[in-house]
């Protein structure tokens, strides 16, 4: 079958001979051999691939020279537009621990203390066991006066493991569990060996699930409002004529228990509950801030 | 209202049921014994008595083991009438255990006057240690006797003050007595209020030793309650009075120690009037300040070759018995050329009361100028009420060294600071400074455990369980059904011998074709009956197969079947299609074999 190369971008076929051939019309290539043609597609075809593969990349080294930018700033003790900048990249959809524990420093260093332990909590729940994230993040707490949340021993201890790390733990106790149970199954004669072993993969696994369980509860489950003002009123009711119950000051951490309209029903650790302005604090963790608020 | 349970003796069963749990307690903690510097003391639970009556001198011996009861040397005026030991172990706050050995000796004064038992010398882990002498008075009366008409209550309560008059400020031990009658087993439910006074501060109770006394002809059981005294205010002051009651218990004792009998008696005492003088104006110390009691002074300065600026500590020690809290330093003390720090103060009481003891303050003092050559002398004056006069204590001025210096350092006077551990990391003094490198990037997902297909994918390894606890079921059952598994032995079996008997038919190999058609029915028929293939013969089928319903159309073939195989022996040769055209025949068979009744 004869074909008309002249039609720009048309797919068509070569020629009868060709049964399994397809050529693409590029204009200006007059008298391009097929040969030629077939190594462009691919030169084509390995541009695209590879643009795929370093699209990341790419995008990582704008990220890495935005944070260098907020650097410079913080360095230039211009901490309010260091926060900005820093806060600007948090919105992109790539964290990293860093970029939350400078955030919370530019945000410290602007006087900004409730803002600067959402920043470092929120860098806590990527990288539990940072020391410099830890210390800067209870020398923050230090500064906090007033009623606040403090954490429990085991709440701490909880706490040096991510959610997701005590998710893989979990499945991977899971996994060891049936594992051995499949062997045990398919080579009856192991079971008598593997007995022990499944009884502790059994238990190991039922303690793991239980910390996840706490620990997603902890992280992901419970949810804090951190107070961005200096003063905030909580009142006994969710009307702004309601009478004082306790004021938070900048930086107190409260549990949240509830929600309406524009208030947040809040506690503190002497379990005095009391309702807060929403826009007077941050709420952590923040995938979960909109269900708090539909 | 205050209520408090007094035991007035232990049962000898009791006693001996305490020493031998204390000796247990004592090879328990035996194990971890360490030693620690032996000393030892001696002291009196009464420091006065009536003659006739008994007094405990206990010499107690810190981290010392004595093989024997210790000698004591002849008292004149008293007389050991018994002993006792006791062994206590505790273990101190720093983990270290403290071995107490106290052995009692029980008094008896027979003689009234001024007893002194003589200082003890004892050998102590070979080294010598000796007790601080103890007085004893022994009276020939009680000076504060009830009076005998009071002998035919069974308790009753009454109120010693050791002066009817006394200076305001100051300080005395007064006791409540409460005397109980022989008769009297044992005591509960006491209730006896706080003892008020108008124009007194007054101490709680505390619980005193209990002796006997006589009271008119009968004996009484006494139990103490000493309580502090300090008067504030002059002229006629009250203590008083006191109401309460008790439940006395007597008669018979059961093995539980419960008596047969109680009594409710109510207890009372009237108020009772002291007069309060004032201190003398006259001869008035300029620098007294209110200190009544009776005192000595001990002062020491250091150190005393210092530079301009260097500090100076100033420690004076005031001890005796007195209201120990409200002595205060000279507050208009001038200390020219020094600068003055405030001074600190800190009281070390030795009886329960904290009349008696010792109280410290330390200045501390910096040299202004290298003019300065002394450090003036200071005086500490107070009001003796046993000799009704003020008395003063001075220290005299100390020889300073002054060197020009430096810039001078302020003192460190909180003793707390310095103990401060060198490993003790320094506070933070800031947050800990910006990362430079953005390190590992991460996109925002939401916990793994909140994603719908990592929670199904975790279904995997239970879903692998169930298929291998299925197949493993199924291959239990297989193993226990020999039939079963006959049942598809021969099943392979004719699989594989119809292929079989196909390529023989073929290749016109008749006997090894009629062999293996023989071979095939036997299995199959051996299946069926459930009996051995080896043993299956043309005479099966009328005895075996029949009785089973089989058809007839079903035994005939059966039985053309095995005649052709027996006829092959003796006329092997036939063609291939012949052959061929037995397998169908051979099939239909075993295919109507399948129908019989396994």
């Amino acid at each position: 079958m004869k074909t008309n190369q002249r039609e720009v971008g048309r797919v068509t076929p070569c020629a009868p001979s060709w049964d399994c051939c397809v050529s693409i019309y590029i204009p200006g290539a007059h008298g391009v051999t097929r040969p030629t043609l077939a190594t462009l597609r691919t030169f084509i075809t390995l541009l695209f691939l590879l643009a795929l593969i370093y699209q990341p990349a790419f995008a990582a080294t704008e990220v890495e020279s935005a944070f260098d930018t907020a650097n410079k700033l913080y360095a230039e003790n211009k901490f309010t537009d260091a926060a900005v900048a820093y806060e600007k990249l948090t919105t992109k959809g790539t964290i990293s621990p860093a970029l939350y524990f400078n955030l919370g420093n530019a945000q410290f260093k602007a006087g900004q203390i409730g803002h600067a332990i959402a920043a470092y909590r929120s860098a806590e729940t990527i990288a539990p066991r940072d020391p410099d994230l830890s210390a800067n993040l209870q020398f923050a707490r230090n500064r906090v006066q007033g009623p606040t949340i403090k954490s429990s021993a085991w709440q701490r201890w909880l706490g040096t493991l991510t959610a997701n790390e005590w998710t893989w733990f979990c499945v991977a106790g899971v996994w060891i569990t049936f594992g051995l149970l499949i062997t045990k199954q398919i080579k009856p004669s192991f079971a008598p060996a593997l007995r022990n072993w499944t009884w502790l993969a059994t238990g190991s696994t039922a303690i793991l699930c239980v910390c996840l369980a706490l620990a997603f509860s902890q992280n992901v489950g419970q949810q804090f409002a951190i107070v961005t003002v200096a003063d905030a009123t909580v009142r006994n009711s969710p009307l702004d004529q309601s009478p004082s119950t306790f004021t938070a000051h900048d930086g107190a951490e409260l549990r949240v228990l509830d929600s309406k309209d524009d208030w947040l029903q809040v506690t503190d650790d002497t379990r005095r509950i009391g309702w807060l302005k929403r826009d007077s604090a941050t709420l952590l963790p923040q995938h979960n801030s909109n269900s708090v608020r539909d | 209202m205050e209520s408090q349970s007094y035991e007035i003796s232990s049962p000898p069963r009791t006693r001996r049921s305490l020493k031998l749990l204390r000796w247990a307690a004592v090879l328990f903690f035996a194990v971890i014994f360490t030693s620690h510097a032996a000393g030892f003391k001696a002291s009196l639970d009464r420091d006065s008595v009536i003659v006739g009556e008994s007094v405990t001198l206990t010499l107690q011996f810190n981290d010392a083991q004595l093989s024997g009861t210790p000698n004591l040397p002849v008292i004149p005026g008293v007389q050991v009438v018994g002993t006792s030991s006791s062994q206590q172990n505790s273990i101190g706050l720093d983990g270290k255990m403290t071995t107490v050995q106290s052995f009692a000796f029980t008094l008896v004064a027979n003689q009234p006057g001024d007893i002194t038992i003589p200082a003890l010398q004892m050998n102590l882990n070979g080294q010598r240690a000796s007790s601080p002498p103890v007085k004893l008075k022994v009276l020939r009366e009680d000076p504060s006797s009830p009076p005998p008409s009071l002998a035919t209550n069974m308790a009753f309560l009454w109120l010693v003050f050791p002066k009817k008059e006394l200076y305001v400020g100051e300080a005395v031990v007064g006791e409540l007595r409460l005397y109980l009658r022989q008769e009297v087993g044992s005591i509960n439910n006491t209730q006896i209020p706080q003892l008020t006074g108008d124009g007194f501060i007054l101490g709680k109770y505390n619980q005193g030793q209990q002796f006997k006394r006589n009271v008119g002809n009968a004996s009484f059981t006494v139990i103490p309650m000493p309580f502090a005294a300090t008067a504030i205010k002059t002229g006629p002051l009250t203590i008083g009075p006191v109401n309460g009651s008790v439940t006395l218990l007597g008669g018979r004792a059961d093995f539980f120690g419960r008596y047969s009998q109680s009594a409710q008696a109510t207890l009372a005492v009237e108020a009772r009037t002291i007069q309060s003088l004032p201190l003398p104006v006259e001869n008035t110390p300029p620098l007294f300040t209110g200190a009544v009691g009776s005192y000595t002074m001990t002062a020491s300065v250091g150190p005393t070759n210092v530079a301009t600026g260097d500090p100076i500590t100033v420690r004076v020690q005031i001890s005796g018995r007195g209201a120990l809290d409200a002595i205060t330093l000279p507050q208009d003390k001038t200390w020219d050329g020094f600068k003055a720090y405030p001074p600190t103060s800190s009281v070390e009481v030795s009886d329960q009361f904290g009349f008696q003891g010792t109280k410290t303050f330390e200045q501390i003092l910096s040299p202004e100028n290298s003019d300065v050559h002394e450090l003036p002398s200071f005086s500490f004056s107070y009001f003796d009420p046993d000799v009704k006069q003020f008395r003063t204590l001075t220290h005299p001025a100390t020889k300073l060294t002054v060197r020009p210096g430096g810039a001078a350092v302020a003192p460190v006077i909180d003793a707390k600071s310095g103990n401060a551990s060198s490993d003790t990391p320094p506070p933070q003094q800031d947050i800990v400074p910006i990362k430079q490198r953005l390190g590992t990037l991460s996109k925002t997902f939401a916990p793994l455990i909140t994603r719908p297909v990592f929670i199904v994918a975790q279904a995997t390894p239970l879903l692998a369980f169930l298929a291998a606890f299925i197949w493993r079921k199924r291959a239990d059952s297989f193993a226990n059904n020999p039939r079963l598994r006959r049942q598809l032995q021969v099943e392979a079996t004719i699989r594989t011998g119809m292929e079989n008997i196909r390529q023989l038919a073929a290749q016109n190999k008749s006997d090894e074709f009629f062999a293996e058609l023989a071979h095939l029915l036997q299995e199959k028929l051996g299946e069926r009956l459930d009996t051995s293939a080896s043993g299956i013969t043309e005479a099966v089928i009328d005895e075996k197969l029949r009785p089973r319903g089989v058809s007839d159309l079903t035994l005939t073939e059966l039985h053309e079947l095995f005649q052709a195989c027996n006829l092959a022996r003796y006329a092997p040769v036939k063609s291939s299609h012949e052959l061929a055209a037995i397998i169908p025949r051979l099939e239909s068979a075993l295919k109507k074999l399948d129908e019989v009744k396994a």
